[in-house]
């Protein structure tokens, strides 16, 4: 019970101090432990006298049970247990031991040193490895353990401590086939029963997939911090109170700092453009809320004072405490947006010109667009005036919503001369024109207003056609915008097209002007005019052709022209001169007669132009008047002068019968005075006949009744019959008539021409003294003949040369009544001259006497084509 | 060997002027007629050599009348020769076109007429 009762105190006394050998109460210890051991003694010897035997048994059961246990552990240990006696042969190699190390346990056991498991620079290291996890033992550092003696103080140090005491540190094996691999060792000391260090045991894990596991984890996350690092979009990392954890290089150049400088800044916000900081503060603020924050455009001034477009993504990570970060991503899309904002623009535009007609509607829909794409809220187009003295607003634009009207109002009454205001301005320079800030620029005339309506910012660039402008559009923007080249050249490439679409409309609105000034001649004119293709078809026909032709003007179109004009019913057949019009490439003009839808006919006047383009006939353009009623009236004319012709004639007849057959003495003796008198009554009804007769001449000549007979004559041939006509009257006078030869073929009606020479022969003979000479001959001109009558009389007075070819106008009053003229016959002359295309006059000779003479063009004037229709051919078409 | 001409024309001056130029000038007989039926009668009758024949007569004018004759056997070889107030050129082409041997214009010269007539009809006495 005393023994008892002392191992209770000592037990006591270890519970509270015993277990670690502390510094301050070693002699409580020691003393405990004195009474613990003695007590012990005591009981082990009262007890073992009583229960020696069973005791025995009992224990050696136990230590084998213990074995077994320990057998197993170490069989089925993961990592490996190596233990070695103090020369450092291994005694203890477990199954973990072999598979790292792959040697057997019966070849290692006795067999292998500790030193033969690791490399020879490995064990040098394990010195330093107990001396840096025990500064105590820094005497043993640079001692290489390489020997089996060398081992021997690792071992006494190690087991001078508690195998608690021994940290583990990191070597490296090497296995059997020389292999070698991390492993974390935990060194313990073996001490035998009496507590003598026997050995050393050594239990160490595999650190192969550890390190593996690690070098993976630190190349990924080198490959992300790279991918980072080196990534073109802005990426930025924020706690969730907005501190700045991580920053990319291209979020820092987009701001001009570097990471440290965005550590110390106090929120998201921060290094923002003030005006669109609160837009950011925002965009955090949802993102931190949850809100995924996606493609988010932003725009923004980079370090270096561009303009930066950026799309920005914004999302929180979380934990189950709440979010733990905010992940920013910034997508640089200025080059992209750029791109398509111009593309999209001109794409608009061109859209626009292309389905637009009217050129204002068109221009406001650009400017529109314009305003769309660039944020603006007000845009005007400014036209320079034709007499490019000033340029005057044409059209403007603003967005809907907040009033532009005080602005707008004041652009409207506004014109500027070159060089004034923004759109005089750029009309002036020929180049875009940028005002940051309109409030403050002195050139900008309309601050006020500008004020007023809110816009701080405007852009002005020049339309142009080729190197001139004719044009100027401004936008403003209630935001603030910094000088954009790139919006410049965007907008002006848009001008380009806008010049264009400005020039062809002017034209376009031109040719409608001209359309619509034609259709109203077309329209209004009583002619009937008609269109024809280069097959002769039918292309168009005004209404006074359809009234006229008795169609519909859509049953014309497409029809062949002269098949409508000249139904077969016509019998029409080469001679008809609106065919031959056709087919002569001059054009050409007369009288013909055409059908109306009902097959009834009437007669025409037509004129036919041919359309050349490039040299080539594309068509025509027939006009035709309706001549009934003219042709009825001349026909009663006709009548008339045919009747009054008639009825004058035949008193004279018997007049001029009667004087005849009395003054010839046929009937009986006259006296010489009734001769007389008998003579001058029959030269007086002659020249009655002759007057009746040149005014019939000259009226049917004036009147185009009496057609020309063109054909190729002889000039010579004509000349000399002229002259032999005219010899009776030459010889009664005593003058001579001379014709000088010449060769020339002519296009003329023969018998007028005749009539020319003639009664220029005849008056030159009248006004001619005896015994002089009259003299006719023709000469080349450059595009035609002349022929001249020329005489020794008295001569034409200077102011009478024009006035004698007019009617009944002579020289000398009296000389009709001398020389038996009637006056007209130089107007004659002149008729027929005119209706051959050519011209007549007189000349004073140099000498003495007058030249009469006249020109004719070598060809006929293809105006007289027509002409040829024969009276009797016009009669009996019209039936 | 004497000539018999026949004048037909309504104007009773100019049937005596025409006659008394025919027959003093050319010493030719004339028969003359007032109208175109009477024309033809005294045509059948006498069978003249040649007919001066009028154009403009109150019922029968000229060209019908001398259609009449060319109709009539025993007139349908007698030249005709139309004499005419009426100058015009459409007037002339549709005279000429009747088959008329010519066609002479009013007034005449009474010296020349019968000289005319003889050329035109290839008379040679005169």
């Amino acid at each position: 019970m005393i023994a008892l009762a002392f191992s209770l105190v000592g037990a006591m006394i270890l519970a509270r101090f015993g277990s670690p050998p502390t510094q301050s109460h070693p002699w409580i210890f020691w003393f405990a432990a004195f009474w613990t051991l003695a007590l012990a003694l005591l009981i082990s010897i009262a007890i073992s006298s009583f229960r020696a035997a069973l005791r025995e048994r009992q224990g050696e059961r136990q230590l084998q049970r213990v074995a077994r246990l320990h057998r197993s552990i170490l069989d089925s240990a993961g990592p490996m247990m190596i233990a070695c006696d103090l020369t450092g042969s291994i005694n203890l190699f477990n199954p973990a031991a072999e598979r790292m190390l792959g040697y057997r346990t019966v070849d290692a056991l006795g067999k292998l040193t500790a030193a033969d498991l690791f490399p020879e620079s490995e064990m040098a290291r394990v010195g330093e490895q107990l001396a840096a996890s025990m500064p105590s033992s820094r005497s043993l550092a640079g001692v290489p353990p390489n020997t089996a003696a060398n081992l021997l103080p690792y071992i006494r140090y190690v087991a001078s401590f508690p195998s608690s005491r021994v940290r583990g540190f990191e070597m490296r094996y090497r296995r059997r086939d020389g292999s070698t691999f991390p492993a974390m060792v935990y060194l313990s000391a073996v001490r035998s029963s009496a507590g003598t260090v026997e050995g050393l045991v050594s239990i160490a894990v595999d650190l192969s997939a550890t390190r593996r596991a690690e070098h993976a984890l630190r190349e990924s996350e080198e490959r992300y911090r790279d991918l980072f690092d080196n990534s073109a979009e802005m990426i930025a990392t924020l706690s969730p109170r907005g501190r700045y954890l991580y920053v990319n290089p291209a979020w820092q150049a987009l701001f001009g700092m570097d990471s440290s400088q965005f550590e110390s800044l106090i929120g998201f916000e921060s290094p923002f453009p003030p005006e669109i900081q609160a837009e950011a503060a925002a965009l955090f603020h949802k993102a931190l809320h949850g809100v995924r924050v996606e493609h988010h455009p932003l725009r923004l001034q980079s370090s270096t004072g561009e303009n930066v477009e950026v799309e920005a993504s914004l999302s929180c990570r979380r934990e189950e405490a709440g979010p733990v970060s905010v992940r920013c991503i910034f997508r640089d899309v200025t080059q992209q947006n750029r791109r398509e904002r111009r593309l999209r623009i001109q794409l608009v535009v061109s859209q626009i010109i292309g389905e637009t007609t009217s050129m204002d509607e068109g221009l406001t829909r650009v400017l529109e667009a314009l305003c769309g794409t660039f944020s603006c809220e007000f845009a005007a187009l400014w036209s320079v005036e034709d007499t490019q003295h000033s340029i005057r607003p044409r059209i403007s634009w603003y967005a809907k919503g907040r009033s532009s009207e005080d602005f707008q109002h004041e652009t409207h009454a506004l014109v500027l001369s070159r060089g004034q205001g923004l759109p005089g301005m750029v009309w002036s320079l020929g180049k875009p024109c940028w005002i940051a800030d309109l409030r403050q620029h002195p050139a900008f005339i309309r601050r006020t207003a500008a004020r007023l309506n809110g816009y701080l910012s405007g852009w002005a660039v020049p339309v142009r056609v080729g190197n001139q402008v004719i044009a100027v559009v401004e936008c403003f923007s209630r935001q603030y915008m910094r000088e954009d080249p790139d919006l410049m050249a965007t907008v002006e490439t848009v001008c380009g097209s806008v010049g264009q679409f400005m020039a062809r409309a002017g034209q376009e609105a031109r040719v409608r002007q001209l359309d619509r000034q034609k259709a109203v001649i077309l329209n209004s004119v009583a002619d009937g005019i008609v269109g024809v293709d280069s097959a002769n078809r039918i292309a168009f026909v005004n209404p006074a052709a359809a009234r006229m032709l008795e169609c519909d003007e859509s049953e014309l179109i497409g029809c062949r022209v002269h098949d409508l004009l000249h139904p077969s019913t016509a019998g029409c057949d080469s001679t008809c001169l609106t065919r031959r019009a056709f087919q002569t490439a001059e054009g050409a003009s007369g009288q013909d007669v055409y059908f109306r839808g009902n097959g009834k006919s009437f007669p025409v006047e037509f004129s036919l132009m041919p359309m050349i383009e490039d040299g080539e006939s594309v068509g025509s353009v027939l006009s035709f008047r309706d001549i009934s009623q003219r042709y009825a009236l001349d026909h009663m004319k006709d009548e008339f002068i045919s009747t009054v012709s008639h009825e004058l004639r035949t008193p004279l007849t018997s007049i001029r019968g009667a004087l005849g057959l009395l003054s010839a003495g046929l009937l009986g003796e006259v006296s010489e005075k009734a001769t007389s008198l008998l003579r001058i009554a029959v030269a007086n009804s002659d020249r009655l006949v002759r007057l009746i007769n040149d005014i019939l001449d000259l009226e049917r000549m004036t009147s185009g009744r009496a057609p020309l007979a063109f054909r190729r004559i002889s000039l010579d041939e004509l000349m000399r019959q002229a002259v032999e006509a005219m010899q009776p009257m030459a010889e009664a006078e005593e003058v001579r008539l001379a014709c000088d030869p010449f060769s020339a073929f002519i296009e003329a009606d023969s018998d007028r021409l005749l009539q020319v020479m003639t009664n220029l022969l005849s008056n030159a003979i009248k006004f001619s003294p005896p015994r002089s000479t009259v003299r006719i001959h023709a000469s080349h001109t450059s595009d035609g003949v002349t022929v001249s009558v020329i005489d020794e009389g008295r001569g034409v007075p200077a102011d009478k040369l024009e006035s004698i070819f007019d009617r009944f106008q002579q020289v000398d009053a009296s000389d009709s009544r001398q020389k038996g003229g009637t006056g007209l016959g130089l107007a004659i002359c002149r008729t027929i001259v005119h209706q051959h295309g050519g011209r007549i006059w007189a000349e004073q000779n140099d000498s003495r006497g007058a030249i009469f003479r006249f020109f004719l063009p070598e060809r006929a004037s293809i105006s007289a084509l027509a002409e040829e229709a024969t009276q009797s051919q016009f009669e009996q078409r019209l039936g | 060997m004497s000539r018999r001409v026949l004048i037909i024309d309504d104007e009773e001056d100019i049937r005596e002027v025409a006659a008394l130029s025919l027959e003093t000038v050319a010493g030719w007989d004339v028969l003359v007629a007032g109208s175109g039926a009477a024309g033809i009668i005294k045509a059948r009758e006498n069978h003249p050599d040649a007919i001066l024949l009028d154009v403009m007569m109150p019922g029968m004018d000229g060209p019908t009348t001398f259609k009449e004759l060319r109709s009539l056997p025993e007139t349908a070889n007698i030249p005709v020769i139309l004499l005419t107030a009426k100058v015009q050129a459409a007037d002339q082409k549709r005279f000429s076109d009747l088959g008329v041997v010519k066609v002479m214009f009013k007034p005449f010269d009474p010296l020349v007429l019968a000289q005319e007539i003889a050329a035109t009809l290839g008379w040679q006495e005169i």
